[in-house]
């Protein structure tokens, strides 16, 4: 599922990769883009944690004209004059002017290094309905966010989650350069998908899968029935041969009259008997309440 | 033979499509009689059908009008927001009217995925078709060979039983059909179409429960679901369906933060919703996403506010999903509460490890350890 979620987020999705101080995610992310720029897309990438200078490091030079980065580690709460970008420039309508800005002819995908950043000067709920508007507005193509999840409180990281279309968690993995990655993607119809996948990176920051970890599988794949043919294998004949599909059909059924008189039955004048039924206080005798002729 | 049952063959032709009968009930009883509704045996409250029968079962035949349910959502809202589109899905099949609150998806798109009910139960208000009087009888006959007789009577779809039927079934794999779903009324609340007014007042209610409190209090006012009002047309049941209130995208931190700055905003619009259920024909179904609320206390007032109040916890990511026990199930259901309406002591249900399961055709809830239904044999 990881090569999957590399390969391309649906539009309008929303990716979190959640990590911890054991195992940085930034790799990942870093993966993420260059994947993103191989497929030639514009990418915004809003800088809060690291230095663009450590971000860049990595990407490939030659496609740098549709990485945009927005430098908010310098100034990110605007305390000088000029600042680049800060914290409270995260709201919908910054963003899509932002966007809009030096886009080309496809939406753009925005990355958010990282989403921990503006969670700790902006309120949950403000962060929430602005990804939520991001989502819902077309100006963006996908959204993929860094979350330090040991850092904020589980309500916090539930909700930023809850969101997503889907979750990647880092861990440590057991040899040196892997990671293990548990991957939860929820599609469009409602269906959740879980996976866990041991991978890792590589120099040209391409992403080698390992193999699952080394605990059993413990899904089932579904055994497809065989559609079994019940008039197989009797000890009587249940098919029909044509000489006697034909004489079934000559059969004359009872009751089968002739069309003349089919007509006559089915389009009688109203000469013919009708049953005129007048309800009576009498009959309403309910059979299940015996003390309906009461008169209480 | 031919003659009687022609007979009664043409009288049916001729009377109004939904009524095959001329059978009426009588009765005595003072209760407003609407579409839908039952009242209950154990308290004579009126009930209506949450959509799931086996649901109806559990919360003891039904939902009281002017109760909430509760539904503490599972981990990837799927199964909460299920039960929420049987709910809305329900009130549709009984013609009720339809209010829709939601701040993350559109209402319309919720409206849009209400499962298909299984038809051979719904009247589908459709302009009969005439019996073929003047048609080519060379078709008409050929149409059917063994039951000719039959050939021009009207398709009738048990009419009757759709006015008495409490509680219907419905196919998840298909989605209504929009005409049926048009032919019901419904008022949608989006959260980010209204914006918010500024407050001068000091409100304990965030202004978006204000807002959704005001537009649900001004739907009651205007349709006439409000029991104060004389009685001048018939009446009809709203049914409230609220999705996910105290997520952060309602503006709540509830969800976001272990103390949270708005403590009781939800729980006083729980308190204003139920005063506003309880003198009036609706019932509401409120989802809330428990599984982010950290703070058990309040959760725990939530759940006392609330009528009804059912927990859902699908095996769905957990690590009991590779449970034996489990793997027939989808999902295990807690029963928190069960409302005590104008009686001293409720009706618990017997069984208190269930677990449900989504089949296509039906929501069927089970008690764990026995593969059978809760619903006792119908006879």
């Amino acid at each position: 599922m990881l090569a999957e979620l590399l390969q391309g987020t649906d539009t309008g999705g929303f990716l979190v990769i959640q990590d911890s101080c054991s195992c940085s995610g930034r790799t990942l992310l870093k993966s993420l883009i260059n994947a993103a720029l191989n497929r030639e897309e514009t990418v915004h990438v809003l800088c809060f944690d690291v230095s663009e200078e450590e971000l860049k490091d990595g990407l490939k030079t030659s496609v740098t004209q549709r990485l945009h980065i927005h430098n908010a580690y310098i100034d990110p709460l605007g305390w000088s004059d000029h600042p680049a970008f800060t914290v409270h420039q995260f709201n919908l309508v910054e963003l899509t002017h932002l966007v809009k800005q030096t886009s080309h002819t496809k939406p753009a995908t925005l990355v958010i290094d990282s989403l921990s950043w503006i969670l700790r000067h902006v309120s949950s709920p403000a962060v929430c309905k602005t990804l939520q508007q991001l989502k819902k507005g077309g100006a963006v193509r996908a959204i993929i966010g860094l979350l330090h999840a040991d850092m904020h409180q589980r309500g916090t990281v539930g909700s930023v989650c809850h969101l997503a279309n889907s979750v990647i968690t880092v861990a440590p993995g057991t040899k040196g350069d892997e990671a293990t990655a548990k991957l939860t993607k929820r599609s469009k119809s409602g269906k959740v998908l879980q996976d866990e996948e041991i991978f890792s990176i590589n120099e040209d920051l391409t992403v080698t899968v390992q193999s699952k970890p080394s605990n059993p599988e413990h899904k089932q794949s579904d055994t497809i029935e065989q559609q079994v043919d019940p008039t197989a294998n009797l000890t009587f004949n249940l098919r029909l041969s044509d000489t006697e599909r034909k004489a079934k059909e000559k059969l004359a059924l009872p009751f089968v009259f002739s069309k003349e008189k089919k007509t006559a039955l089915l389009h009688s004048g109203p000469g013919s008997g009708r049953i005129l039924y007048e309800p009576d206080a009498n009959d309403d005798y309910d059979q299940e309440d015996p003390d309906d002729d009461l008169d209480v | 033979m031919a003659a009687p049952m022609n007979s009664v063959g043409k009288l049916l032709a001729e009377r109004s499509p939904f009524n095959s009968t001329s059978f009426q009930k009588k009765t005595r009883s003072k209760l407003i009689s609407i579409p839908g509704t039952r009242p209950s045996v154990q308290n004579g409250q009126l009930l209506v059908s949450t959509g799931v029968t086996s649901l109806d079962y559990l919360l003891g035949g039904g939902l009281a009008v002017g109760t909430v349910l509760l539904i503490e959502e599972d981990r990837y809202d799927s199964y909460s927001r299920m039960i929420l589109k049987y709910f809305l899905a329900e009130g549709v099949v009984c013609r009720h009217e339809l209010f829709v609150a939601a701040a993350q998806d559109n209402p319309d798109d919720i409206l849009q995925e209400l499962p298909a009910p299984i038809l051979d139960d719904v009247v589908i208000p459709k302009p009969m078709e005439q019996p073929r009087l003047s048609c080519d009888p060379q078709d008409s006959l050929d149409a059917m060979k063994i039951a000719w007789r039959y050939q021009n009577l009207p398709k009738v779809q048990s009419a009757l039983a759709s006015s008495s039927r409490f509680g219907h079934y419905y196919d998840v794999s298909k989605t209504m059909d929009p005409e049926i779903r048009q032919a019901a009324k419904c008022h949608c609340f989006y959260l980010p179409e209204h914006s918010p007014p500024s407050s001068t007042t000091h409100s304990p209610m965030l202004e978006s429960y204000s807002a959704l409190l005001k537009s649900l209090q001004e739907v009651i006012h205007r349709e006439g679901f409000d029991l104060t009002t004389p009685m001048s047309k018939s009446r009809n049941i709203l049914r409230v369906g609220l999705h996910s209130l105290g997520s952060a995208l309602w503006g709540d931190d509830l969800s976001c933060h272990d103390n949270p700055r708005h403590r009781h905003t939800l729980t006083t619009f729980l308190y204003g919703l139920r005063a506003l259920l309880r003198s009036s024909l609706s019932v509401a179904v409120v989802t809330v996403p428990s599984h982010l609320i950290q703070d058990r206390a309040l959760m725990g007032s939530i759940t006392r506010l609330c009528d009804n109040a059912i927990a859902l916890e699908s095996f769905n990511g957990s690590e009991r999903e590779t449970n034996t026990l489990y793997k027939d199930y989808h999902g295990l259901l807690h029963v928190h509460q069960v409302p005590h309406l104008n009686c001293l002591a409720s009706q618990l249900p017997d069984h208190k490890d269930l677990a449900f399961k989504l089949k296509r055709k039906q929501f069927s809830i089970e008690s764990l350890g026995f593969s059978c239904s809760l619903i006792p044999a119908e006879g």
